[in-house]
């Protein structure tokens, strides 16, 4: 009788192989790899376009593509650590798969390991696409040094987004109208949080409820990296805080949820 | 030891008792089949026994490990085929068994099993355009891919059609022939008859008989009947008399019961061939499993039902 192993370096390679076949499944739905990967790029794309050469008085003639490459970049954070994580995780529930996996030795942490993994390899795949379309085809500002601050704000949202994103999935119940319901709730929050439509100038109150909201300091933290009236590494302990703590919220409610799944009633 | 050792067990949700004192045991390389009508706990027992649910009361073992724990050693030597149960269906047939063999210690060959549950032609077939009864066999396929020791096979055949019901039972058979373990439950009478050497019937949430399904509810005992039709110009009243016997009428055609099957029938033939009476479809038959568990589960749902009144 061969004892199953039970190593950390076992469980992380575990961890490895179900990302390669999380990625696999990933591809081959066309219609969740176009949501995900596509969407944001033809935003970019037509923002891009229709406001090509304009300039944003407001923030010291900020060419619009500075101002849209990273909004567009914190809109597909959304869609692929939040929207998606939910919506896999849902199905995960709903159809039974978790149901098989419980009964076999792949310990439940490396099935989630390989979701969340395979999610992050989309999203970097999906920032360099942007960036790829943005500094080339529109003349965005490379952020430089400024790099830093891009990537600790793109980090912590994509912490704060997909924990946050696995902890919805409990309130869908049917994967078919999971889609819709995670639309009606993060649609909102793209509108008030400099994503599609710069902010400035808004009445107070909205920005105090979009500040509150995740999105909004994702996408300023993004934002300040391509904006040259920000300087140094780009760290902005004003937007890193904020994600920071919803990523915490995240942890907490997706732990949480994780471990109802796992429970034996 | 017993592969599976199920005893007192109890499982109620709120005031709603579903299992009530069940006990049995699996020996190692038998195959077990537990029948029952819908709602008899039969699904929450199984559940309990594969580690899904936790009992109320009771000691439940598998491989001497209680399941409830989630204990990985024990899922790595168990293989479970649910009735429905998720799968990436953008995956092909051979990925996941390649996906879901690396998750055990030792593991069959992708290609092993694909033959084995012959989905040859599907090898490279994603699992969400497989037809009902192809992915049930790569269900079976996926279940047995960690070379289980224990095998769970919850109504593995619901949906197939005949030839392909064959089909799994001989392959299910096979497996029993390598000495696995084999937790059964099913609707089909036939099912269990071909395939277990041991049968419990559940009813209310308790075992009410188990035994051989040649013997279930003292089947092997239970009166012969003999049944057969009469021609037009001969009447009941002719009939020689019979050893032990009750005639009644069936229809349009004889039934007789009787403890002496062999001298009956001798009797009725000889006295048919002596009076060159032509008895048209004669048949001589044991009452089937299927008569056994629809007495012993309408009884006991009756006086169940009698005793809460």
């Amino acid at each position: 009788m061969t004892a199953v192993p039970t190593s950390l370096s076992h469980d992380l390679g575990l961890t490895a192989w179900q990302v390669r076949y999380q990625q696999r499944g990933f591809w081959r739905n066309r219609r969740a790899a176009f949501f995900s990967l596509i969407f944001p790029m033809m935003f970019l794309v037509i923002f891009g376009g229709l406001q090509h050469g304009n300039t944003l008085d407001v923030r010291g003639n900020l060419s619009f593509i500075d101002f849209y490459t990273p909004g567009i970049m914190a809109y597909a954070v959304l869609l692929i650590c939040f929207n998606s994580s939910a919506m896999v995780f849902a199905a995960l529930r709903t159809n039974g798969i978790l149901k098989r996996v419980r009964t076999t030795p792949l310990p439940w942490l490396a099935y989630v390991g390989g979701a969340v993994g395979s999610t992050l390899i989309v999203l970097v795949l999906s920032i360099v696409l942007l960036f790829a379309i943005g500094v080339p085809l529109f003349g965005a500002h490379v952020p430089g040094e400024k790099m830093v601050g891009l990537l600790a704000t793109l980090a912590l949202g994509a912490a704060a987004f997909t924990t946050l994103g696995i902890a919805a999935a409990r309130l869908v119940n049917k994967p078919e109208n999971g889609a819709g319901l995670v639309s009606v709730v993060t649609l909102p929050m793209v509108f008030i949080s400099n994503v599609w439509y710069p902010m400035d100038g808004s009445p107070a109150w909205i920005q105090d409820v979009s500040k509150a909201l995740p999105l909004r300091p994702l996408a300023d933290g993004l934002q300040a990296a391509f904006d040259p009236r920000f300087g140094g590494t780009g760290i902005l302990w004003r937007d890193l805080l904020p994600l920071a703590a919803w990523a915490v919220v995240g942890c907490v409610l997706m732990t949480g949820y994780l471990r109802s799944l796992a429970r034996r009633a | 030891m017993q592969a599976i050792q199920v005893s007192e067990v109890h499982k109620s949700y709120g005031d709603v008792q579903a299992v009530r004192g069940v006990s049995f045991e699996v020996a190692q390389g038998e195959v077990f089949c537990l029948l029952g009508p819908n709602g008899a706990g039969k699904t929450t027992i199984t559940e309990i026994v594969e580690g899904h649910r936790v009992a109320t009361s009771g000691t439940v073992e598998v491989l001497g490990i209680d399941p409830g724990s989630g204990d990985r050693g024990l899922r790595d030597r168990i293989g479970v085929v649910l009735q429905s149960s998720g799968i990436q269906e953008e995956l092909t047939v051979g990925e996941l068994l390649e996906m879901h063999g690396r998750w055990y210690s030792r593991c069959l060959a992708p290609d092993h099993l694909i033959d084995l549950v012959e989905l040859d032609a599907k090898r490279d077939t994603r699992a969400g355009e497989l037809s009902g009864g192809q992915r049930r066999r790569l269900d079976l396929a996926l279940g047995l891919v960690g070379d289980p020791d224990v095998l769970f096979l919850d109504e593995p055949t619901t949906g197939f059609d005949p030839h392909a019901r064959r089909a799994a039972w001989s392959t299910i058979r096979s497996l029993c022939q390598t000495g696995k373990t084999v937790f059964l439950t099913t609707h089909f009478m036939d099912e269990a008859q071909f395939l277990a050497d041991r049968v419990a019937v559940m009813v209310e949430g308790q075992i009410v008989a188990s035994g051989p399904p040649e013997a279930l509810g003292g089947r092997d005992e239970l009166p012969t009947e003999i049944r057969f039709v009469l021609p037009d110009d001969v009447v009941l009243g002719e009939l020689p008399p019979l050893p032990d016997s009750a005639v009644s009428a069936d229809g349009g055609a004889i039934l007789v019961t009787t403890s002496q099957g062999v001298a009956a029938t001798n009797a009725l033939t000889g006295w048919a061939l002596q009076n060159r009476i032509a008895l048209s479809r004669f048949s001589v038959s044991q009452p089937t499993l299927e008569d056994v568990y629809l007495a012993l589960t309408e009884t006991e749902t009756a006086s169940a039902e009698e005793a809460t009144r």
